[in-house]
């Protein structure tokens, strides 16, 4: 039963971080219909970024953040270079393109700073355990667990409270009669990124705390995962988005403890399984979204 | 017929062949003038140039965005060395490999084979769920899960020691990891046949239908496409071409590790074919020979042998896949159908051999076949969209001899009654009986298939297909649905049509009016028992309408169809209907001629609202 | 006050609407009716900047607005209430009439929805409520007070009596003569042609994309052949 307790704040642990990346991939979506699989190179920017603050002299307390804003700004930055230029472009195009901008993201990283990768510090006590209650928990799953509520709560309150998340929830439901009421498309779509960045960037920071390390390829499989629980959840859903993030890290942390150790290796595999599964019987993923088409 | 045959099948097969014999030239041109680094440049050039006609064979025809090739690549590659390494070199490397495979020795050739058929079971599992999730999630969902697949093949790659030995070392024909491939007889060979197979399948049934449904899935639907179908044989034909030229390339390198079928090998594939132009087969050629001089010159730039101080900020590592990224990037925003569209040499062969044809169009009268009278009955069906209740109790009666109109004011539920008949809507009662046959919830193709085939408000044509092939392929579709159904011919509906002239024209550039016939002679082309037409004559002025009262009498008549017809314009609907429904908030409110409803005041003030002024 | 000379706009190679011209004065009741397909709502989207014209102009009291995009059209005064009422209905009733003033100051936004509250007081007890919830005619309240937050002086509607009860209907119909003597100028999309022709001051008809009739109110109300020119039956035989 403990060893079960364990598992699931791990899995948590695991499924925040996911969550968060699936929900930024879910904004875009939402308001673009674009599945942006540039949205890794948020992180791989960040760990980019926290290497060289690191070398500069910071430490965890003020990388953190610094991560979190400089992962928003680029997203921004991204939108503006790139995306900008297929707006309602058919999904073929967009999701090219998308491809594309990760790659050249990454590409510029192994041009101009290194193919390498770089390790730097990763704070120690943050994978201490505490016992709690006959239970070992991992410092590092908890505060992980915290922040991802806490992220979400203010992301909620965002959306529900202020002028701007009323009008992305207003331009994911109907983007034309959001514009129609005086909304600006250049505007929200910036602001959408930009929300989606800073998402990223507080999941950056707990990827990074784990992996310690930054090179071309950082973003690439948080990426994977995030677009991976956007699905599951039902694409266009944000509550979808973060269920299927949460799923997901379960899913991995239950499958990781429960498998045999030879086929350890495949846990990966056994969990896209499971997700084509999922698709198989409900193809909708788990929550959908009301979404009508003209014939 | 001889000529279909002509221009499906010689024609494509005389062009292949010229653009093979071109690109073997300049091969081996290319050979004999450098050094010898560019013996292994052609080589590769040639065997990336298999694996993108792959490539091409699923996302040109199906228009759908597959990330995932290079998991089947990597599957067949591994499948490949595992087969294909002696004995004696697999105990050293993977001695503990399941299923007793340390022990295989097959010749390359067996283990290609057996490989790339690997490779197509995983793809039917794949397109399996391919098939469910698009229906619902659409391109998106495809994307996303062949992305997924892609990288869950590398994780495994890395993961199954026993099998792949890992990440780090991979698995290698020799120890010294030389180049095992003596000569490239065998890649020719494969070439030869990946791109006459790639170039054919654009015209059989199942490319054809293939590419209908990427023009517009719906449309396709309504013409008794089953898009999900063609699909898969597309995808399992693809990945049996991706799958030998993965197995030659891991043959000529001599070694297998999960890089070789990762991001970068996605990457250089999918650039080569965007540049060169999805929809076509010799794009995909030129894609190939374009983005590999280009790396060249960009690798060679960077290298050592370039010291240009003043552009070394850009001439580093890196540029390679900068000028890659950059190339797909460029050509996504400014050049979406890439260098060549989807032009094929046989094209071109084709223009200068036409000959006007020898004027053998058939009178125009009704094609044989058995038809007996039939009858749609479509009673007190009920639509309810959340709380709002679109259709209470609508129906409606039309034989195959005549022609029967649909009319209301905005709003009534004319165009979702079209669409429960045709099953793109369900209903909460009532059902439709064809010829007594019920049709209540079947999907929209097989509503075609039985013989009721629909127009759209908004027009709804295949805009990059050819006016003769958007008719031709309607007609394909239904095809061995018809059971005793009559179908005219592609030279008679376009005679017909008026559209004689403009058969080499895509669809996406005629102007409306020739749209719209275009719309008309494709249904009946799909030899309906009844044509459903959604306001055909939206967007036409008087003269306009009138001339389509004689078209569609003419194609219904030719193929001896029913008419439903939903429209606005009382001049056009009192010239061309027998009989009238008045539908208003949902319940029919009238049926008569039109010349009854148009006196009718109940009709009269559902139209104008209001109390009615005086009589006419 | 508002002025449409020889305007057109395409889909692709279609022109919705071609070359057409109507006019608007301050303090007026327009009405622009038609049938289905005859271009009324790309008239109404591309006056209010939703779709840009391929051909043509667009004067709003003595200002080239042709080019103008909808937040520019909604702060020079010109709103829109669009057919089939688009109300997101995700979000409540108070979060609606929040995104219909997002072009007025934020310190503002609470006394203009306790006007519109004023105008409709069926919204009042439901600002809460998601707006999916609403029916018919609450939703076509909705869409109404939302566009008025952005306090218009010419309010442009497209088919307001759109799927409601006759009853219903009644309540908008005299709505627009509230409105009007409000001092609001008003252009009106509508199906019930009857109705809206006598709540009106002029009246323009239009069908496959051009304006084929036009005229007082009260001359177009008598006209004999007006069903005949709403729906293009002609008096000579196919």
């Amino acid at each position: 039963m403990t060893e079960l307790l364990q598992q699931v704040v791990d899995g948590l642990g695991r499924g925040g971080i996911y969550a968060l990346i699936a929900l930024g991939i879910a904004v875009i979506f939402g308001v673009m219909h674009l599945v942006n699989f540039a949205h890794g190179e948020l992180i791989t920017v960040s760990a980019y970024a926290a290497y060289g603050l690191f070398a500069a002299g910071w430490d965890w307390w003020l990388v953190a953040p610094a991560v979190v804003v400089i992962a928003g700004v680029t997203s921004v930055v991204i939108e503006f270079v790139a995306f900008r230029w297929v707006r309602g472009a058919p999904d073929f195009t967009m999701l090219m393109t998308s491809f594309g901008v990760h790659f050249l993201v990454q590409a510029g990283f192994v041009m101009y700073v290194s193919a390498n990768f770089r390790q730097f510090p990763r704070p120690g006590w943050i994978f201490e355990t505490w016992k709690v209650g006959g239970v070992s928990l991992e410092v590092y799953d908890l505060l992980v667990i915290l922040f991802t509520l806490l992220t979400l709560g203010a992301t909620y309150w965002v959306l529900q409270n202020t002028m701007f998340g009323t009008s992305l929830r207003a331009a994911a439901e109907d983007f034309d009669a959001a514009r129609l009421m005086g909304i600006r498309s250049d505007r929200i779509i910036r602001g959408a990124f930009a929300l989606s960045g800073l998402l990223a960037g507080v999941a950056a920071v707990f990827w990074l705390m784990r992996s310690g390390q930054a090179g071309p390829t950082a973003g690439l499989s948080p990426m994977l995962k995030g677009v991976l629980a956007a699905l599951i959840g039902g694409l266009g859903s944000l509550p979808g988005a973060v269920l299927g993030g949460v799923v997901l890290g379960l899913a991995e942390v239950l499958l990781i403890s429960h498998l045999p150790a030879g086929l350890v290796g495949l846990t990966d595999g056994i969990v896209f399984l499971l997700i084509a599964l999922l698709f198989v019987f409900r193809p909708q993923g788990l929550i959908t979204v009301r979404r009508a088409e003209r014939v | 017929m001889r000529i279909g045959v002509a221009r499906r099948v010689v024609l494509p097969v005389a062009g292949s062949l010229t653009t093979y014999l071109l690109l073997l030239v300049g091969g081996v041109a290319y050979t004999a003038i450098g050094n010898s680094s560019s013996d292994g440049l052609v080589t590769q050039m040639l065997i990336n140039a298999i694996v993108v006609l792959g490539i091409q064979i699923y996302i040109g025809n199906t228009g759908v965005l597959s990330f995932g090739h290079m998991g089947f690549g990597a599957i067949a590659g591994y499948a490949f060395a595992v087969c294909a390494i002696s004995p004696d070199r697999k105990a050293i490397q993977i001695p503990d490999a399941p299923f007793g495979l340390t022990e295989v020795d097959l010749t390359p050739l067996q283990s290609s084979l057996i490989a790339a058929l690997i490779a197509v079971v995983v793809a039917v599992v794949i397109g399996l769920g391919l098939a469910r999730s698009g229906a619902r999630s659409g391109a998106v969902a495809a994307t996303v899960i062949t992305l997924a697949l892609l990288f869950v093949v590398h994780e495994v790659a890395k993961n199954w020691i026993d099998l792949t030995r890992g990440g780090k070392t991979g698995l290698s024909f020799s120890p010294l990891g030389k180049v095992t491939l003596q000569g490239r007889g065998w890649i020719y060979l494969a070439l030869l046949l990946a791109l006459l197979a790639a170039r054919l399948f654009k015209e059989t049934r199942f490319g054809r239908l293939a590419q209908a449904a990427r023009e517009d899935d719906l449309a396709a639907r309504s013409m008794g496409i089953h898009p999900a179908v063609q699909q898969m044989i597309a995808l399992l034909l693809s990945v049996f071409v991706v799958s030998i030229g993965a197995t030659l390339r891991v043959f000529e390198l001599g070694s297998i590790n999960p890089r070789l079928f990762f991001f970068k090998y996605t990457l250089l594939t999918l650039t080569m074919l965007i540049v060169g132009g999805r929809n076509s087969v010799a794009g995909s050629l030129v894609g190939v020979v374009v983005i590999s001089a280009g790396s060249e010159i960009t690798r060679y730039l960077a290298g050592p042998s370039v010291d240009l101080p003043a552009l070394d900020w850009i001439l580093r590592n890196g540029l390679t896949d900068v000028f890659l990224g950059g190339s797909m990037l460029g050509f996504m925003i400014f050049r979406p159908a890439g260098l060549l569209g989807d032009w094929e040499l046989d094209h071109w062969l084709a223009g200068r051999l036409a000959k006007t044809p020898a004027s053998q169009l058939p009178a125009s009268h009704p094609v044989d076949g058995h038809r007996s009278k039939g009858e749609l009955h479509v009673t007190g069906v009920v639509v309810d969209f959340g709380g709002f209740r679109a259709l209470d109790g609508a129906g409606l009666t039309a034989a195959t001899d005549e022609v029967v109109g649909l009319i209301g004011p905005n709003g009534a539920g004319k165009t979702t009654l079209l669409n429960v008949i045709t099953g793109l809507v369900p209903a909460s009662g009532g059902s439709v009986l064809l010829d007594g046959d019920a049709l209540d919830g079947r999907p929209s193709y097989l509503v075609a298939r039985a013989g009721i085939v629909r127009t759209f408000q908004n027009l709804r044509l295949f805009p990059a297909l050819s006016v003769e092939e958007n008719i031709a392929v309607a007609r394909l579709a239904v095809a061995g649905h018809l059971a005793d159904r009559p179908q005219p011919d592609v030279e008679l509906l376009l005679r017909v049509s008026g559209l004689g002239e403009l058969r080499h024209r895509r669809a996406g550039e005629l102007d409306y009016g020739n749209a719209r016939r275009l719309e008309l002679a494709r249904a009946a082309a799909a030899a309906p028992r009844f044509l459903l037409l959604d306001e055909p004559t939206s967007g036409m002025g008087d003269r306009e309408s009138a001339e389509m009262v004689h078209r569609i009498r003419e194609l219904a008549e030719l193929v001896r169809a029913g008419v439903v017809v939903v429209d606005h314009d009382l001049n056009f609907i009192t010239g061309i209907c027998d009989r009238v429904y008045v539908l208003d908030q949902g319940k029919v409110i009238a049926v008569g001629t039109p010349d009854e409803i148009s006196e009718d005041p109940v009709v009269q003030a559902a139209y104008l609202g209001g109390p009615v002024n005086h009589s006419n | 006050m508002l002025e449409v000379e020889s305007l057109t706009t395409c889909y692709g190679a279609i022109a919705a609407i071609r070359k057409v011209g109507l006019t608007v004065r301050a303090g007026e009741v327009v009405c622009l009716i038609g049938p289905n397909g005859a271009g009324k709502t790309t008239l109404l989207s591309t006056i209010a900047g939703l779709l840009s014209p391929t051909g043509g102009k667009i004067w709003l009291n003595g200002d080239d607005v042709t080019d103008w995009a909808p937040d520019r059209m909604l702060r020079s005064g010109l709103a829109l209430v669009p057919e089939h009422r688009r109300i997101f209905a995700d979000l409540t009733v108070h979060e609606n009439l929040m995104v219909g003033g997002v072009t007025k100051a934020s310190t503002k936004r609470a006394g203009l929805q306790d006007q519109v509250i004023e105008l409709f007081p069926a919204l009042g007890s439901k600002l809460g409520t998601s707006a999916g919830y609403l029916s018919g005619g609450e939703a076509q309240q909705l869409a109404i007070g939302r566009a008025m937050m952005a306090e218009p002086e010419i309010l442009l509607m497209d088919e307001p009596t759109l799927g409601l009860a006759p009853l219903l209907a009644d309540v908008v119909f005299n709505l627009i003569g509230t409105l009007r003597d409000a001092g609001l100028t008003l252009l009106v999309v509508e199906q019930n042609a009857q109705r809206i022709l006598e709540v009106a001051d002029r009246g323009y008809v239009m069908r496959s994309g051009e304006i084929v009739l036009d005229g007082l109110a009260p001359d177009l109300l008598a006209r004999q052949d007006l069903f005949d020119a709403y729906l293009g039956r002609s008096t000579d035989p196919v």
